[in-house]
């Protein structure tokens, strides 16, 4: 019984996970987009393809430095529910993926692993104020699971129309499971403008993230 | 030179009047939820693949789409809605208004809430 129930909160909690670099996952019909994540311990490329407004298909390839592993996958991503107000949006998402995981061969046996991530976010957004949560769990193999969970707040200081250079202040906290529950607060600033959306952050640790959107 | 200028004159203001006539007709729509400019993106590149229409105008701050038909195209409403609503957005109200040659009728608004 014990079993099922710690399979029960797995499953639960690995349908509520993502990862910071994926926001706005699915993207318009017939769009692309290419979303690239680099932070002191990790690097990511995601590039997907969405056949409707509902969902997207891509390759997401993620080296983690911390864990010493690289994970190849086939990323799946659902929209599945959007709330439209006359100066505001909400979105849930559910995004998961399925691949092979590398290393160096120190711990998985043959240098690879059968490996997956799954999880979820949510974001609400005027063109004022933007706030966001997500939380993913990734897993190797037969190894202990990796667990991210992430939030952000921020704040325009202008607002611009279409086309304008956007300039947002955000906050994001972070907590991952080899950290236990400490918290890792980061300032970013997000520059956007047309189809690209680049951010720039330092944590409190002294940690570099960048990441980089290009839709079209 | 004074026959060059008076010559020139007459094609720019043949121009200016004439170009209206051409101008398609144009639609107005107020939709639901664009706030960034991925938004306003999705819609000029699912319209623009849209044979009737000839140019889009996504405005954030009213959360207006101005869609400009080619002339002699049409594109219903509802095709219109479909073509937001696929793309994520919820319409709230249509408006058309004619081109300048034919005669100034108003707009009739269609309002299109699920």
């Amino acid at each position: 019984m014990l079993r099922y129930t710690w399979l029960f909160i797995s499953l639960f909690i690995s349908l509520f996970m993502s990862d910071l670099a994926n926001a706005r996952p699915v993207s318009y019909p017939g769009g692309w987009t290419s979303m690239a994540h680099y932070s002191t311990n990790l690097w990511s490329w995601h590039g997907h393809y969405s056949p409707t407004a509902r969902n997207s298909i891509g390759y997401k390839v993620v080296t983690d430095s911390e864990y010493d592993y690289t994970l190849q996958s086939v990323a799946y991503n659902v929209l599945l529910k959007r709330w439209n107000r006359p100066a505001s949006q909400a979105n849930l998402y559910i995004k998961s993926g399925i691949g092979v995981a590398t290393d160096d061969g120190r711990t998985f046996r043959g240098g690879s692993t059968n490996a997956g991530y799954s999880g979820f976010s949510m974001d609400w957004e005027d063109r004022r104020y933007f706030t966001s949560y997500e939380s993913s769990v990734t897993q190797l193999g037969g190894y202990d699971a990796i667990s991210h969970q992430s939030a952000r707040v921020g704040i325009a200081p202008y607002i611009g129309d279409y086309g304008d250079l956007h300039t947002w202040i955000m906050l994001q906290v972070d907590q991952h499971s080899t950290d236990g529950p400490d918290l890792v607060p980061t300032v970013l600033i997000r520059l956007f403008k047309g189809i690209n959306l680049v951010e720039f952050g330092l944590s409190s640790v002294g940690d570099v993230t960048l990441n980089w959107i290009y839709r079209y | 030179m004074k026959l060059f200028k008076l010559v020139s004159l007459v094609i720019v203001i043949c121009v200016s009047v004439a170009l209206p006539v051409f101008a398609g007709e144009m639609i107005h729509v107020k939709v639901n939820g664009l706030v960034c400019d991925f938004c306003a993106r999705a819609l000029e590149k699912v319209f623009l693949k849209h044979e009737s229409v000839s140019k889009i105008s996504v405005n954030l701050n009213n959360g207006t789409v101005d869609i400009e038909l080619k002339h002699d195209h049409d594109i219903s409403d509802e095709t219109v809605s479909k073509l937001i609503t696929d793309s994520g957005y919820n319409v709230v109200k249509i408006d058309r208004a004619k081109p300048i040659e034919h005669a100034p009728s108003p707009a009739l608004p269609v309002d299109i809430n699920d």
